[in-house]
């Protein structure tokens, strides 16, 4: 469902060319959750916003739902959902219109949006805030409507950047109970985050990413056997550590 | 492009918009309700100022003759006020004649902060002890050097003194004027000593003194020509003999005249103002306020294209900002019409100001059309490009200070539509509806001016839409974070990590420092002419060397070896192929006929100023000149500046904008600054158009030297065509001599235009070759590794799939 084959980002800015993203590859699976692991700036975003095509790669392959980004990306943008801390939501419109609103965007007939939206409002359990406008909302209900946003086409593929991160205990699990809701639809998820707990308790396979590079990928077990690591928090930081360790020793580090 | 998708933007921004209450309260409430009431606050405040009355003082007031009587028991008499009564009642009379002559005007009605009529005679004769006290002194020195000192000490104290005007009959007033009509005017003079003069004293910076003044003086001057007719019948003259000249002043204007003035004024510049400020609230919502929200990225993953969006946002900012002109242009109409039927008396002519007719009001929303899509573009594009809401009042800000200096600039009565005028940007709009509000009778004169501005102001609305569809497209732009600025590692990059070619800033900056040093040049390297053919031709061969070698070609050579690793790529120093050579030297033989013809027929026809005719003839008469070389002449006027110039714009400006692939930008955006260096508008024009095909030839051959034969050959031939042109002979068909130069008819044109259109299509075609091919590569680039196995093909049942 999504596969990615030595991709690249460099960005320039004042200070000169910065690479985001170093040969980067991997692929998911439907039905399955892929979670991203690294620290701030390691390259997640970057990475996850190639993937839904608001940014486009310097070098490489990547592919969602069969449709290569560089070659249809409105037709990535249809098949995919994207969630993340960043997206926000309208303060002048109410939780209805906004999945209206993106529904017609994504070319849904009427006669199919408004069961569509009856039937999100359900799953979420967010018919009392239907008619709020989202400067009246909690933050937990935002992130509702924001998820409701994501999945209202019914995309194959759903992706999810840090969506907890600057929540609440509370809602970041309605969240990821959503998430979990979603993986059992059969849809193929990828989650980025550099929360361990969130890793160890919703993903079926992980890549743990530093300075725009993986640095190992695996399920959960096979990671820990091959590091010698009692726990994902420990081989995250042994990974990390490692791979910083050899980028001092390197004589090409500058 | 998905219209539906455009709409459904459209009407979600507009709906968003409409439920924000500071942009309801800028369309609304602003216009309907604060207009209203500030007008009707100005006329009341303004009736209340020139009704509160003037304090004068007359001292002496007993020395005044009695024919004609200036003062009666009231104080000035009503019959020397224009206006009569109701001028008299606007001024409050003290004078020093005894207590029951004195005016009682002032007793009634007095304030507490206003003083009584004895502090003020009092004050008053201070003031007049202190001038005479001030003038004595300076009377035997230098008179005006005497009077600022005055003025300097006596203002202070005036202001103190709570009087507007002091007037100052002098001693013996009467007398000398009785004695003045008493003697023979004919023969006898008499001495000034005796005659002295009546001084009024005021301050015309103060509002208030400036006021009262106004009108003792009119009842003064009036009062004067009655004493002068009196003194003519004492000396037995015709009382005619006071006006031989018997001048008289028509007045043709009407009513409607008058208010179509006051409309002319007002309504191009709220026009303008209000466009831009209805577009400029919407732009930050809808471009910053997007990306400060967070709902950018939503929008930006969502099937919609971005032109889409870009279109949607536009049409929303549009409305609003025609919305908002409209709604504050009817207030202001009726806010206005108000203010003058209730100000009438003191604006003669306007009580009825009338509101524009139908046609000029029909006009007005024509024209207000394309002015506020360039606006509204404009606005969308900069708000874009900020990151915060903040920040984009910071860049818009800049913007609306330009529009109105644009604006005050159109406002001067003296400035009228031209047809250069006609295809500026925002002038254009703002003087032609001026004219049209102006007169009725010039209207079919100034409807042939609605084809340019049109069209110019469509043009500029459509290329400042690109720019804001272009910058949706940039990742830099709508994902710019806060990046921080390190001067060391800015530094260590362009110096350490150098690139090949420069980067589209360094060329502009090269751009800016090679027009600063022309103006510079201008300043302080004018050569001198006034000599002899051989030492002014000298003197302008000496600068026009210097000039090329110091101020255009030695800062691209300095920045390519400072900020570039290749010069070989920067300047383009490439073999070139003979064909593209060839290229060169043809074009320039069939361009130069075209750019003498269309320069001089944008002259002609007004698009652009004529040159400086004194300095040209100069010019034209030194290369005419047999005592310079016409080898040191070419040297000069063709092959150094073909060398310099083309280093600095095809060589490392056209390299740096040329580097993100964006070829037709660069070639576009590099001719432009290449006319810009050329300072006179015809030159300059002539360079940009020249300017596009010296780019399209670089860039076409990959080298510089064909564009340096171009310009070379150019060069050479307007420099032979101005000494003799080339011995050709008028033959009425393809040449003619007009005040002895060449000039060239319609049918060469026509063929020199068939000629360079071949070579230019050929070369475009060319590089959309070279260009679609470089794509596929690059595209095939993200293809599928070949050891990747295929993918298998998705079978999507989602919602969007039936669409």
């Amino acid at each position: 469902m999504i596969r990615v084959k030595g991709l690249c980002k460099e960005f320039n800015d004042f200070n000169g060319v910065f690479r985001a993203l170093n040969n980067v590859s991997f692929e998911v699976r439907p039905g399955e959750i892929y979670g991203l692991l690294g620290p701030n700036g390691a390259g997640k975003t970057t990475c996850l916003r190639i993937l839904s095509t608001v940014l486009k790669p310097t070098r490489g392959f990547a592919e969602v739902a069969g449709i290569n980004v560089m070659h249809d990306a409105e037709g990535v943008r249809r098949n995919i959902g994207f969630m993340s801390c960043n997206t926000g939501i309208y303060d002048r419109m109410t939780a209805r219109e906004m999945v209206e609103y993106f529904g017609r965007l994504y070319g849904i007939p009427e006669d199919k949006l408004q069961p569509r939206i009856d039937e999100i409002f359900d799953m979420l359990q967010m018919h009392e805030i239907r008619d709020r406008l989202g400067s009246k909302m909690s933050t937990g209900m935002k992130q509702k409507v924001s998820i409701a946003r994501t999945i209202v086409h019914d995309p194959p593929v759903i992706i999810f950047d840090e969506p907890t991160s600057g929540l609440d205990v509370l809602v970041a699990r309605n969240v990821l109970q959503a998430v979990m809701a979603l993986k059992e639809q059969g849809k193929c998820i990828i989650f980025s985050t550099h929360i361990m707990r969130e890793v160890e308790k919703l993903c079926d396979r992980i890549a743990v990413i530093h300075r725009g590079q993986i640095l190992d990928e695996g399920t959960l077990p096979e990671l820990a056997d091959r590091h010698n690591q009692p726990d994902v928090e420990e081989l995250f930081f042994d990974l990390i550590q490692r791979h910083d360790d050899n980028l001092e020793k390197s004589p090409a580090h500058v | 492009m998905n219209w539906k998708n455009v709409k459904l933007v459209f009407h979600r921004e507009v709906r968003d918009q409409l439920r924000d209450r500071r942009t309801l309260f800028m369309i609304t409430i602003l216009p309907v309700l604060l207009y209203p009431m500030l007008g009707l606050g100005v006329v009341e405040m303004m009736l209340t100022f020139s009704e509160q009355k003037r304090t004068v003082v007359v001292l002496n007031a007993d020395e005044l003759p009695t024919t004609p009587a200036f003062l009666d028991e009231t104080g000035i008499m009503e019959t020397w006020f224009p206006g009569g009564h109701d001028d008299a009642a606007r001024l409050q009379i003290i004078t020093d004649l005894p207590k029951d002559e004195v005016s009682g005007q002032e007793s009634t009605g007095r304030s507490k902060r206003q003083l009584s009529p004895e502090k003020l005679l009092e004050n008053g004769r201070a003031l007049a002890a202190n001038f005479s006290e001030l003038q004595g002194v300076t009377d035997t020195e230098d008179r005006q050097a005497g009077l600022r000192e005055i003025q300097d000490r006596l203002s202070d104290s005036f202001g103190k003194s709570g009087i507007q005007v002091l007037v100052m009959v002098p001693d013996g007033y009467a007398e000398s004027i009785a004695r003045l009509q008493s003697q023979d005017g004919v023969t006898e003079a008499a001495a000034e000593s005796s005659l002295p003069p009546l001084q009024v004293i005021r301050n015309s910076a103060d509002d208030k003194s400036a006021v009262a003044f106004a009108r003792v003086q009119s009842a003064l001057t009036r009062w004067e020509g009655a004493l002068r007719s009196h003194t003519f019948a004492k000396a037995a003259l015709r009382s005619d003999l006071q006006y031989p000249a018997r001048l008289e002043w028509v007045e043709v204007a009407r009513g409607d005249e008058v208010a179509a003035n006051i409309w002319s004024k007002l309504f191009p510049a709220m026009i303008v103002i209000m466009a831009l400020t209805g577009a400029f609230y919407p732009a930050i919502d809808l471009g910053a306020g997007e990306k400060e929200r967070g709902t950018m990225e939503t929008l930006l993953i969502s099937p919609a294209r971005r032109i889409e969006l870009v279109l949607g946002k536009f049409l929303t900012i549009l409305m609003f900002s025609i919305g908002t002109a409209l709604m504050n242009l009817l207030s202001m109409g009726f806010t206005g019409q108000h203010m003058a039927s209730a100000m009438g008396a003191n604006l003669p002519g306007a009580a009825s100001l009338e509101l524009p007719g139908m046609s000029s009001l029909i006009w007005l929303v024509i024209l207000l059309i394309p002015l506020a899509a360039l606006f509204s573009a404009l606005c969308l594009a900069l708000a874009t490009f900020a990151k915060s809401t903040k920040e984009g009042q910071y860049y818009l800000t800049p913007l609306l200070m330009v529009i109105m200096g644009l604006t005050m600039f159109c406002l001067s009565p003296s400035i009228e539509i031209t047809p250069l005028y006609s295809v500026i940007p925002v002038v254009n709009v703002a003087l032609l509806l001026k004219g049209l509000l102006l007169s009725t009778a010039q209207n079919s004169q100034l409807i042939g001016y609605a084809v340019p501005v049109l069209i110019s102001s469509i043009g500029y609305s459509i290329l400042a839409l690109w720019w804001a569809i272009d910058l949706y497209n940039s990742e830099g732009v709508l994902f710019r974070e806060a990046e921080k600025f390190d001067l060391r590692l800015w530094l260590t990059n362009i110096t350490r990590d150098k690139e090949p070619v420069p980067a589209a800033q360094e060329a502009g900056f090269c751009f800016v420092i090679i027009l600063f040093l022309q103006f510079v040049a201008m300043k302080y390297m004018k050569p001198d002419l006034s000599g002899s053919d051989l030492e002014a031709g000298r003197q302008i061969m000496q600068t026009t060397v210097i000039q090329q070698l110091t101020m255009i070609a030695c800062p691209a050579i300095f920045m390519g070896l400072l900020l570039t690793t290749s010069l070989r790529a920067t300047f383009r120093l490439r073999m070139p192929s003979w064909s593209s050579m060839a290229m060169g030297v043809g074009l320039a033989f069939l361009a130069h006929p075209i750019s003498i013809e269309v320069s001089s027929f944008m002259v002609d026809q007004g698009f652009l100023p004529p040159p400086p005719m004194e300095g040209l003839a100069r010019i034209n008469e030194l290369l005419q000149s047999t005592e310079l070389s016409p080898w040191l002449l070419l040297t000069v006027f063709a092959v150094t500046p073909a060398i310099c110039e083309e280093i600095a714009f095809r060589g490392f400006i056209l390299a740096g904008l040329a580097r993100g692939n964006r070829l037709g930008m660069a070639v576009i955006v590099s001719s432009l600054m290449f006319g810009i260096i050329h300072m006179i508008p015809q030159q300059a024009f002539n360079a940009a158009m020249l300017g596009l095909i010296l780019g399209l030839l670089a860039v076409h051959s990959r080298s510089l030297f064909p564009a340096i034969a171009f310009h070379l050959c150019n060069n050479a031939i307007a420099t032979m065509h101005a000494k003799n042109g080339f011995g050709i002979k008028a033959d009425g068909v393809f040449f003619s001599k007009d005040q002895g130069m060449l000039r060239y008819e319609m049918p060469l044109l026509i063929l020199c235009g068939i000629g360079i259109a071949i070579m230019v299509a050929r070369m475009i075609r060319d590089l959309r070759q070279e260009q679609e091919a470089k794509r596929l590569s690059r595209m095939e680039s993200f293809d599928a590794p070949a050891d990747l196995p295929a993918a298998t093909a998705i079978t999507t049942d989602n919602l969007t799939a039936s669409t």
